[in-house]
């Protein structure tokens, strides 16, 4: 299934200032693979991943998604961006739109896609999420769960070819936490590639293809679930993976 | 014997209150909007000259606003006639008030949205135009309406400028018929223009929120 | 009986006394003495045990009442015929103070007792006197017109169309109104506004008494000419509330004073860059002739 790489860093370094939030990273994440980022907060799993699409800048290093140099200045970065969906911790849907035109906001005006069409698309994608009921709601009408799966189809909407999800069921009570991750896991399963910020490590044993963990801005491990879980080669995924698995 | 005078004088008053109020708000409207944008925009120098914009007419008398444009831009070559040139003076006066009101509310709009906006690849203008104002227009509403109830009642110093508005009818009747009294007459005529003003905004601050259902 | 003479001797002798040390009525100067105090309950009495008198003057109007910037107070005829009042009250030409008067104002600053005169540049009419009373006249003007110096303006019949400047509340809207009923008259707070709005070329002419017209011309004599004549008389009285005959009677006296003395000449020279006239006549019906 993993096939050439669609995402690659290549010696990214990233400040705050003086606090160094990247240190040296570097990887590749080939078409269709599913990657769990890990690690104790602060350790710049959060930044890493708005790399990917430019919401944060970097200081040395590359980036290349699709082909495209993220970080040269002459990139059309709006085209890239409508190629990756996001998907954030705190949900962030337009209060003033319905679920349905948060979704066909980016096709009708980014796209161009004529709404009707972008309409019966968004339909289907609150189908594909489980709420097509509530395509009229506003966010502020719905569950916290029920928010998040309108983000998710609606970073679905541009058919991206890479969905990146930042800590996207930390701010959800847990009764909604499975309503969510069950998106996700379908997503995955479809062949999706994704890079999920996430300490759901059950979502990563079922459907992670690697698993990297991130502390103080370096990349301290990288392997397969079956490898991080069993074998974990670092001192520090240890101690941390045993902090979050005895909680 | 001098009533019908009067009752002329107070309608050409009230009707050039009411163009003055009008003609000032729609221009204040869309040039503190704009400002209001530059206010937070994330080009630099726009931001230089929103805030200066903004500090220089906040902070000036109304009154010396007009007078400048009356009599010191002739002396510059530019003359308006004198209702434009209260509507001029009104407008950019009462843009800084509404540029305050704007940037306020843009600022009052979480970063995450904005942050959602540019992940989904809206250019800025997109996402002011389709993410921001229309969330703004929603909550600046109230405070909105409360600086355009100041400018009708404003309009009141365009009297200085010879602008035949309400208060200078009144001080015509008062001082050639010794008619004090008119000034209350005319006080009455302001709250017949700022009442439905201040009972169409709360209209509008109920529908808006109903709207929004947060 | 011899007792009830001297008394009466003693008396007469007293009053006597009291005739020669009252200082001449109407003396004007610093150096005059304070006149008898009025009786009880009237405006002069109340002004007399007030120690000053408060006058309503212009502040913006040259000659008669302009606020000098660096000294700080205002000058002119109007304030130097204030000053001959306080000397006849008071034996002192400084126990004043000042408000400043402007048309629209000066009226009910009387009524509600803001100030005790109006000296003013006020012309007195028939409707004026409904509101207040009035002293002699004391000044005549009449309305002329202040045009830039290349205006083609001549008279008051070239005005049709033109936009011409006065004061709100003055009689100069009223007289211009009615005699040249195709100007666009527009109203301003005072006549400095309505000449600066000349200046910024926003009127073809202002209007108003022509000696206010001839301080204007003095200070800019490049600029405007007086043209048209007078024609209106605007006798100027001092304003006073109604129901206050001894001050009105105190106040004639000193402007007959001022007329007979050859006073009055010589406030209109100090203050008004022309030769001065004989003073007018007491009556204002007489001068209008009404």
């Amino acid at each position: 299934m993993p096939s050439g790489p669609i995402i690659a860093f290549e010696r990214v370094n990233k400040f705050f200032g003086h606090h160094q939030v990247l240190n040296d990273i570097s990887f590749q994440i080939a078409e269709g693979e599913v990657i769990v980022v890990f690690g104790p907060s602060g350790g710049g799993k959060s930044t890493m991943i708005r790399c990917i699409n430019r919401l944060e800048p970097i200081n040395s290093g590359h980036i290349v998604v699709d082909d495209i140099p993220v970080h040269d200045p002459k990139t059309d970065i709006n085209r890239l961006r409508a190629e990756v969906g996001m998907v954030f911790q705190h949900f962030n849907l337009f209060p003033h739109l319905t679920a349905l035109d948060n979704i066909t906001l980016a096709p009708v005006n980014v796209r161009k896609t004529p709404r009707n069409e972008a309409e019966g698309q968004a339909m289907k994608l609150l189908e594909r999420v489980g709420i097509p009921e509530k395509a009229h709601a506003y966010p502020g009408e719905l569950s916290g769960g029920q928010q998040q799966r309108v983000a998710i189809a609606r970073g679905l909407a541009m058919r991206p070819k890479i969905m990146l999800f930042d800590e996207p069921t930390s701010a959800l009570d847990p009764e909604m936490i499975k309503e969510v991750l069950d998106v996700m896991v379908s997503l995955a399963k479809d062949g999706m590639t994704m890079v999920v910020v996430t300490h759901e490590m059950g979502f990563a044993r079922q459907v992670a293809h690697r698993m990297m963990f991130l502390d103080a801005g370096r990349m301290i491990e990288t392997g397969t679930p079956q490898q991080i879980f069993t074998d974990p080669q670092h001192d520090r995924t240890k101690l941390f993976l045993s902090q979050i698995l005895h909680q | 014997m001098n009533a019908e005078s009067w009752n002329l004088l107070l309608r050409i008053g009230l009707i050039t209150t009411a163009g003055l109020s009008i003609a000032a708000g729609l221009i204040s409207l869309v040039l503190g909007t704009v400002i209001g944008i530059f206010r937070v925009s994330p080009v630099g120098p726009l931001r230089v000259l929103a805030s200066g914009y903004v500090e220089f007419f906040r902070n000036i008398p109304l009154l010396i606003c007009l007078a400048f444009i009356f009599y010191g831009l002739p002396k510059a070559g530019i003359t308006f006639p004198i209702f434009e040139a209260g509507v001029i003076g009104l407008s950019v006066y009462t843009a800084a008030f509404v540029a305050e009101v704007v940037r306020a509310g843009l600022q009052s709009i979480g970063h995450g949205q904005i942050e959602a906006g540019r992940a989904l690849g809206l250019s800025y203008i997109q996402m002011l135009r389709l993410v921001l104002l229309p969330q703004v227009f929603g909550m600046v509403i109230p405070p909105l309406g409360t600086v355009f109830i100041a400018l009708v009642k404003n309009t009141s110093v365009a009297s200085a400028i010879v602008v035949p508005e309400l208060m200078y009818q009144a001080e015509v009747i008062a001082g050639r018929y010794f008619y004090p009294n008119v000034f209350l007459i005319a006080g009455f005529m302001y709250l017949i223009i700022t009442l439905p003003l201040a009972l169409l905004v709360n209209v509008m601050e109920k529908r808006s929120q109903i709207g929004h259902r947060r | 009986m011899k007792v009830w003479r001297l008394l009466m001797v003693g008396i007469v002798i007293a009053g006597l006394l009291a005739a020669c040390t009252a200082p001449p009525a109407g003396t004007s100067g610093s150096t005059g003495k304070a006149m008898p105090k009025a009786a009880d309950g009237t405006l002069l009495r109340k002004i007399q045990d007030r120690g000053k008198i408060v006058v309503g003057v212009k502040y913006d109007v040259p000659m008669f009442g302009l606020l000098n910037p660096t000294s700080n107070k205002v000058e002119g005829f109007d304030v130097d015929v204030a000053k001959e009042i306080a000397a006849a009250i008071f034996g002192n030409p400084d126990a004043i103070e000042y408000k400043e008067a402007v048309s629209k104002n000066r009226i009910p600053f009387l009524q509600d007792g803001t100030v005790d005169l109006v000296i003013s540049t006020m012309t007195v009419n028939a409707e004026r006197e409904g509101q207040i009373d009035f002293s002699n006249v004391y000044y005549l003007a009449g309305q002329s017109l202040l045009v830039p110096k290349a205006s083609a303006i001549a008279s008051i019949n070239d005005l049709a169309g033109k936009k011409v400047g006065t004061a709100k509340g003055s009689t100069s809207e009223q007289n211009i109104r009615k005699m040249a009923p195709k100007a666009d008259v527009q109203l301003f707070d005072g006549y400095a506004e309505a000449v600066a709005a000349m200046d910024a070329g926003r009127l073809d002419a202002v209007t108003t008494d022509d000696n206010i017209l001839i301080g204007f011309q003095a200070k800019e004599p490049n600029k405007w000419k007086l043209v048209g004549g007078q024609f209106t008389k605007e006798p100027y009285g001092i304003g006073i509330a109604k129901g206050h005959p001894e001050t009105v009677e105190m106040v004639n006296k000193v402007l007959a004073d001022l007329k007979k003395s050859g006073k009055w000449k010589e406030l209109y020279k100090k203050n008004i860059p022309t030769t001065p006239p004989e003073p007018p006549i007491d009556n204002w019906r007489q001068i209008v002739g009404q």
